[in-house]
């Protein structure tokens, strides 16, 4: 479906890295299985043929910039690829001080949506197989990148939004029926961490889950244990999540944590008029305040 | 736990998390002015709401707490300069977040009780105790920890074929 853009990406790479722009490009390589894409981290002008864009390209690459992954790399400058999503969470972490834009070259990439799920990655992309994020997505086209293929966007797939139809949907419910909805869901989490692993946030180096002294949350697989952790989570990321549903896409359990993410990022919008990941912003919304925030609801 | 109690009528247990500095003192005030409250009520002192981590107020209800109260200083008189205005928002999100898991929001209060407040102390507390006394014990965490535990009856599809089985 990209395979123009595919091309441009790569011959970018190619110049980059042989004319020493950059030291390391973090891109997409084909994978093993037919259709499947992997991230990769190229160093060289040869290896960095191997780039390719697909609909199949889920990762959110700005994961391996943070200091959570050790082994990304970290010397001179860096050349990323990035969809729009991708780059919301570029533009939140360099808020936050985790990065710096002058080390960084960033190769945009147009993009109409995305895979839901890559188990079977060689599928065409269509209303069905599309991820559930890229229908309600503004970035279609990433601001502010170095580098952007000129090649023409192909025609996205017709289909409306599923996340605020189903936030509504709840919010129509009483407090028990919600209190059972979540329950539900979280009976089947394992606590296998995968959504904070994979989130370019949680990047911090004890996570409030691995503390014992107090312990807050447990990280066993409880059914108390499993509520705390997903409230605390979407607390932590209330501000700060970019919706790249990757969260959602790495649940062996499929819960459904971006439609979490997603109604905490409409409350920010509608309590302080914030969205997430559109400026470089010094201080989030719940780092900074005004006199005259909303408190109708303190006695 | 037991269904049949008898004559014992549901008691409230309600965490307070005050500031020191306003409202621990306003309570104080109360307390020695000997005004009249609910003795339902913890009591936990920190320096300021500012410290108050979400994480905390969900603890508590896990724990068993029906009614959790976090109050400290007027915007503007923060010991802390700020630490209350932080507060505000963190608390603003957390409540909306809480709702939309299906925590009942009138079991959470937040309230300004400045250190000469004693009198607005007891309304706020009375006010929250009698509230959760009629809403009654919260069921949502302890339905939680309950899940673990089998209860004896045979009861899923599971084990009712296991059951004939025998």
């Amino acid at each position: 479906m990209y395979p123009a853009v595919g091309d441009a990406v790569r011959k970018e790479a190619v110049r980059l890295l042989s004319e020493k722009k950059v030291s390391a490009v973090i891109g997409y390589a084909a994978g093993r299985r037919k259709g499947s894409c992997m991230p990769i981290v190229v160093t060289n002008a040869e290896d960095a043929e191997k780039l390719v864009f697909s609909a199949a390209c889920v990762n959110n690459l700005s994961l391996y910039l943070t200091k959570a992954k050790k082994e990304g790399p970290k010397e001179g400058k860096i050349g990323v690829v990035v969809k729009g999503c991708d780059m919301k969470a570029l533009v939140g972490l360099m808020g936050e001080s985790q990065l710096k834009r002058e080390n960084l070259y960033l190769i945009g990439v147009p993009c109409v949506g995305v895979l839901k799920s890559v188990s079977r990655p060689a599928v065409p992309l269509d209303s069905e197989t599309i991820a559930p994020k890229c229908l309600e997505c503004d970035a279609h086209l990433p601001r502010g990148a170095d580098f952007v293929p000129d090649a023409k966007l192909p025609a996205s797939p017709e289909t409306a939004s599923k996340y605020a139809a189903e936030i509504a949907r709840l919010e129509a419910m009483t407090s028990p029926e919600r209190w059972a909805y979540w329950k539900e869901q979280f009976s089947k989490c394992i606590k296998c961490f995968a959504c904070r692993q994979v989130c370019p946030f949680c990047y911090c180096e004890q996570c409030l889950c691995d503390r014992n002294r107090p312990q807050m949350i447990e990280s066993t697989p409880r059914p108390s244990a499993n509520m705390m952790w997903h409230i605390a989570r979407a607390m932590h990321l209330a501000g700060r999540c970019a919706g790249c549903a990757e969260c959602e896409r790495v649940c062996p359990m499929d819960i459904p944590l971006n439609l979490l993410n997603r109604k905490m990022a409409k409350e920010l919008k509608e309590l302080y008029g914030y969205e997430a990941g559109l400026e470089v912003c010094e201080k989030g919304p719940l780092n900074s305040y005004t006199e005259k925030d909303d408190q109708s609801f303190i006695k | 736990m037991h269904a049949e109690k008898g004559n014992r009528e549901f008691e409230p247990k309600i965490m307070a998390f005050v500031c020191t500095w306003c409202t621990y003192a306003g309570a104080d005030l109360a307390g020695t002015s000997r005004m009249q409250y609910p003795s339902n009520v913890r009591v936990l002192k920190f320096p300021c709401t500012g410290r108050i981590d979400p994480v905390f107020i969900l603890k508590a209800f896990q724990q068993g707490a029906d009614g959790v109260l976090v109050s400290g200083c007027h915007p503007g008189d923060c010991h802390y300069i700020s630490g209350n205005f932080h507060a505000r928002r963190r608390f603003a999100v957390f409540r909306r977040l809480i709702d939309f898991m299906g925590v009942d929001l009138n079991r959470l209060q937040f309230s300004w009780v400045s250190a000469a407040e004693g009198g607005k102390w007891v309304e706020v507390v009375t006010e929250l105790t009698e509230r959760v006394r009629a809403m009654g014990p919260m069921r949502e965490f302890k339905d939680l920890a309950l899940e673990e535990h089998w209860s004896g009856a045979v009861d899923t599809k599971e084990l009712k074929e296991v059951y004939q089985a025998i």
